[in-house]
C-alpha cells in the first residue's frame, strides 16, 4: 500500500495537566489539529508555554492526549515508534558515561538493531555531522554545538521516516546556532525526512522550514501558518534576502500579540500564586 | 501526578513500614516462644521489658550513664578548644590551609581506635584513656569544618569590611564568625557524635566503668535479658543526644 | 649583607612554597618531635620514639602469633567487604527502583544506619563466639548501609530526560535498567563502597580488639600488659598502613569509575 502524503495528522488533540481546581492545573492544548505532509520541514513556534514541546511529545508517543488524536502513517499513535520516530532534545540527552559513538550505537541497540549494522550506521552518521574525530570522546568533553550534533547523528542513525526536534539549538549561543542551522538545512536536503521543529527563534524558523506553524499563547492551538516557498538546501544568503525579510516580518507579525497575552497571564498567574 | 495518588502511596508506604517492623517483632516474639532458640542467647521481648524496667526504676543506670556522659563532656570540650584554636589558625592564610586541611583529611581516614590500646597504656583503663580517644577522634571533624568555614569566606565581605575601617577584632565578630558558623557548628555536632561513639566503643572494649562497660560485663556473666535492656537504654540515649544537637544545630543556622 | 638575606629570602620561598615539601617538612618535625619527646622525657614504660618502634618491627613479626593474626584481620576484613556489597548492591537496587520502596524502606535503613552498632558487638560474639564469624558478621553490618545508601542515590537522581530519550528510541525496562540506569549509579556505587570499606574496616577492627582471648585483640593486650609500646605501636603502625592503602585503593578506584562525571 502506498504511504499517503500526509505523515502525521493530528486531529482535535487537547492536552491538561492535572485536574481542574488543582493548584497545578494546566491547560496546554485545545483542540489543535494539523496536518503534517510526509517530506516537509515544519516549525511550530509560539510563545513560551503554549504547548508546543508538549504537543511534540504527543505526536512522539511519549504522551498521550486527554482528548483527540494522532495518526501517523494513518496508524494511530499509542506510545513510543522507535521505527518511525527519532527525537532530539533540547536539553543533553547523551549517555554521560558513553562515549560519542556509544551513544550512537546504544540507541540503535534499543531499536534492535544488529551489531555490524550498528557500527556501520554510526560511523557515516557522525561523519554526516562533522563528528569523525570525536568518535571516542565522552559528551563532558565536547562543547553545547557537538554536543548536539551527536544527538542528531544519534537520531539520523536510527534511520526514521520522522525526526522530531525540541528546540535542539536553545541551549547554545547566536553563532554556534546559526552554523548548526545551516549544516542542518544541508543534511535533511539529503535525507528526505519528515521533520517537526519546534524553536523560538524566528530567523530560525524562516531559515530551515518549508512552512511554520504559529500557535496561540496558553491553551495552544495553531493560529496560523505561514508557507516558505525555497528550495532546499537553503543557502546561506537567503537570510540577507528581501523575501527572508518579509517573511520574517510576517512571523514577528503574527506571534507579537500572543507572546504579549502570554507573558501577561504568566504575571497574573505569578500575582495569584 | 494528582494528590489523592500521593496520598494514598503515603498510607501504603506507612502500611508497609509499620508491617515490616511489626513482622521483626513478631519473629522474636515466635522465635522465643514457639520455635526453641535458647532463652539465654534470645531472651523474650516480655523479659527484656521486666529487665529494662527495672534498671530504670531502680536507678542501677545512673553511675554508668554518669561516667560516660562525664567522659562525652569532657572529650568534646578538649576537642573543641583544640580544633576550633587550631583550626581557625590555619585557616588565616591559603599557605596553610594547603598544607594542613589535605593532611589532617587523610589521617583521619585511618580508623582511631586503633589509637586506643596506647591510650590505655599511657592512661590505664579508667576514664583518662576513653577521654583521650574521644578528643581525638572528635577532634578531625571539627579542626576540617572549622578550616573550610572560615577558610572560604568570601573575599568580597572580609574586603569591602576592611575598607569601611573594620578591626581585625570586628573584622572577627561581624564578618568571619557569622560567616563561618553554618558549617562550624555542623562539625560540632558531627564531632559529638562521633565523640559519643568512640566513648561507647572503647568503654566496651576496654574499661571498668560506663554504659559500653556495663553491656559487656553482662554479655559476660550470660545475662542476656538485662544486656538487651541495657542496648535498648544506651541506643534511647545516643538518640536522644542526637536529636538535642540537631536541633541545636539547626537553631544556631536560623539566626 | 642585605643581598645575602635576599638571596636567602628567594631559597626559603622556592622550598617552603612548594606546599608538598610543607607538608613533608611538617610530617618530618612532628615525628622528630616525638622522637625526641619520647626518648628523654617520657618513661620508656610508655611511649616508644619512632626510631624504636622501627628496630622493633622484625621482633614484632617474630612473636609467635602476630603475623597470623594480621593475617586474619586482612581476610576477615576481605570477606565481610565482600558480603557488604553482596548484600548492599541488591538491597540498594531493590530499594531504590520502585518509589513505593523507597518511601516505606529507605526510613528504616537510615534510622538502622544512624543506630550506635558498638552497643551490639557484645552481643554479637555472644551468639556467634569469638572467632572470625564474629567479626566478619560486625565489620558486614558496618559496610552494609553506606552501600546500599548510595546505590539508591545513584538510581534515584538519573536526570529523567535519559529515562525519556531510552523510551524514545524503543527501549524495553530490562534494557533501560541494564543501559542507562546500572551505568548511571556506578560512580554512587563506588563512593558507597569507599564508605563501606571504611566501615567494614572499623567494624572487624572493633571486634578484633574486643576478642581479647585470640588475634589482634590477644597482642593489644599482650603488649599492654607488659608494657611493651614499641610493639605495641608497631602494630597499630601496620594496621594504620593497611587502612591507609586501602583508602588509596578505593579512591582511585572511585575516581576511575566516575571519569565521566561532570559534577
Amino acid at each position: 500500500m502506498a504511504k499517503s502524503d500526509v505523515a502525521v495528522r493530528i486531529r482535535d488533540v487537547s492536552h491538561q495537566f492535572g485536574e481542574p481546581g488543582d493548584a497545578r492545573f494546566v491547560q496546554a492544548l485545545q483542540r489543535t489539529s494539523l496536518d503534517i505532509r510526509r517530506g516537509e520541514l515544519i516549525c511550530l513556534i509560539g510563545p513560551s508555554g503554549c504547548g508546543k514541546s508538549t504537543l511534540l511529545n504527543i505526536i512522539g508517543g511519549l504522551l498521550a492526549p486527554t482528548t483527540g488524536t494522532i495518526e501517523v502513517d494513518a496508524k494511530p499513535v499509542r506510545g513510543p515508534l522507535p521505527h518511525d520516530i527519532a527525537f532530539v532534545f533540547q536539553e543533553n540527552a547523551l549517555f554521560p558515561w558513553c562515549t560519542v559513538k556509544e551513544n550512537v550505537m546504544l540507541g540503535m541497540r534499543f531499536q534492535g538493531v544488529s551489531r555490524t549494522e550498528q557500527e556501520k550506521r554510526a560511523r557515516d552518521a557522525l561523519a554526516a555531522v562533522g563528528l569523525n574525530d570525536f568518535m571516542a570522546h565522552h559528551p563532558a568533553q565536547l562543547s553545547g554545538g557537538m554536543r548536539q550534533r551527536a544527538a542528531l547523528a544519534r537520531a539520523l542513525s536510527l534511520q526514521t521516516d520522522i525526526l522530531l526536534m525540541d528546540e535542539p539549538f536553545g541551549a547554545l549561543d547566536e553563532q554556534t546556532r546559526i552554523v548548526l542551522g545551516e549544516d542542518l538545512s544541508v543534511l535533511l536536503a539529503r535525507a528526505a525526512k519528515t521533520i517537526v521543529f519546534v524553536t523560538h527563534s524566528l530567523g530560525e524558523a524562516v531559515f530551515l522550514a518549508d512552512r511554520v506553524a504559529v500557535f496561540s499563547a496558553r491553551p495552544g492551538m495553531v493560529k496560523a501558518s505561514i508557507d516558505i516557498d525555497e528550495p532546499h538546501p537553503r543557502k546561506p544568503s537567503f537570510v540577507t534576502t528581501e523575501k527572508f525579510s518579509d517573511l520574517r516580518n510576517k512571523l514577528y507579525g503574527l506571534l507579537h500579540d500572543e507572546i504579549r497575552k502570554s507573558v501577561e497571564s504568566a504575571a497574573v498567574t505569578e500575582l495569584n500564586a | 501526578m494528582s494528590a489523592p495518588r500521593k496520598q494514598h502511596e503515603k498510607l501504603l508506604s506507612r502500611g508497609l513500614q509499620f508491617s515490616f517492623l511489626l513482622a521483626l517483632l513478631l519473629v522474636w516474639y515466635l522465635a522465643t516462644a514457639r520455635w526453641g532458640v535458647s532463652r539465654i542467647l534470645l531472651p523474650a521481648p516480655a523479659t527484656v521489658w521486666r529487665e529494662l524496667d527495672d534498671v530504670l526504676r531502680s536507678g542501677e543506670f545512673l553511675p554508668h550513664l554518669r561516667v560516660t556522659l562525664i567522659e562525652l563532656a569532657s572529650a568534646f570540650a578538649i576537642a573543641c578548644t583544640f580544633g576550633l584554636g587550631s583550626g581557625y589558625l590555619i585557616s588565616r592564610t591559603r599557605y596553610a590551609m594547603a598544607v594542613f586541611e589535605p593532611l589532617l583529611a587523610s589521617i583521619y581516614s585511618v580508623p582511631m581506635i586503633l589509637l586506643l590500646p596506647l591510650y590505655v597504656l599511657f592512661f590505664g583503663l579508667g576514664s583518662g584513656s576513653k577521654i583521650a580517644l574521644g578528643a581525638t577522634v572528635s577532634f578531625f571533624p571539627i579542626v576540617l569544618s572549622t578550616i573550610a568555614g572560615f577558610g572560604s569566606v568570601e573575599r568580597i565581605f572580609v574586603t569591602s569590611a576592611r575598607s569601611m575601617g573594620a578591626s581585625n577584632a570586628q573584622m572577627f565578630r561581624y564578618v568571619l564568625l557569622p560567616a563561618a558558623l553554618p558549617v562550624v557548628v555542623t562539625g560540632l555536632r558531627m564531632g559529638f557524635t562521633i565523640a559519643l561513639l568512640a566513648i561507647l566503643g572503647s568503654e566496651t572494649i576496654a574499661s571498668f566503668a560506663g554504659l559500653g562497660h556495663k553491656i559487656a560485663q553482662l554479655a559476660e556473666a550470660m545475662e542476656t535479658a538485662r544486656m538487651f535492656a541495657y542496648i535498648a537504654f544506651a541506643v534511647a540515649i545516643v538518640a536522644i543526644l542526637n536529636i538535642i544537637t540537631t536541633a541545636l544545630e539547626r537553631r544556631v543556622k536560623l539566626q | 649583607m642585605k643581598e645575602n638575606s635576599q638571596r636567602n629570602a628567594v631559597v626559603w620561598r622556592m622550598l617552603i612554597g612548594r606546599v608538598g615539601v610543607a607538608r613533608l617538612a611538617a610530617v618530618v618535625a612532628a615525628l622528630l618531635f616525638w622522637e625526641v619527646a619520647a626518648r628523654y622525657r617520657v618513661d620508656p614504660q610508655f611511649l616508644s620514639p619512632p626510631s624504636r618502634i622501627v628496630l622493633a618491627m622484625p621482633s614484632l613479626f617474630e612473636t609467635p602469633g602476630v603475623p597470623a593474626a594480621l593475617w586474619t584481620a586482612f581476610w576477615e576484613f576481605g570477606v565481610a567487604f565482600v558480603i557488604a556489597v553482596a548484600i548492599g548492591l541488591p538491597v540498594g537496587l531493590a530499594i531504590g527502583l520502585s518509589r513505593l520502596s523507597r518511601q516505606s524502606f529507605m526510613p528504616i535503613v537510615l534510622l538502622l544506619y544512624g543506630m550506635p552498632q558498638i552497643v551490639i558487638l557484645p552481643l554479637l560474639v555472644l551468639w556467634l563466639g569469638i572467632g572470625p564469624l564474629s567479626k566478619i558478621t560486625f565489620g558486614a553490618s558496618h559496610g552494609v548501609f553506606p552501600i546500599s545508601i548510595a546505590v539508591v542515590a545513584g538510581v534515584q537522581n538519573i536526570q529523567p530526560i535519559l529515562m525519556v530519550a531510552a523510551q524514545s528510541m524503543g527501549a524495553r525496562r530490562w534494557q533501560i535498567f541494564r543501559w542507562v540506569i546500572f551505568p548511571h549509579m556506578i560512580p554512587s556505587f563506588f563512593a558507597g563502597m569507599r564508605l563501606g570499606m571504611a566501615g567494614v574496616l572499623l567494624g572487624v577492627l572493633l571486634a578484633e580488639l574486643y576478642v581479647s582471648a585470640a588475634g589482634i585483640g590477644y597482642f593489644t593486650l599482650m603488649f599492654t600488659q607488659s608494657f611493651d609500646p614499641s610493639r605495641l605501636l608497631g602494630l597499630i603502625a601496620v594496621l594504620a598502613v593497611m587502612a591507609i592503602a586501602l583508602n588509596v585503593a578505593l579512591r582511585r578506584a572511585e575516581l576511575h569509575f566516575a571519569r565521566w562525571r561532570t559534577d
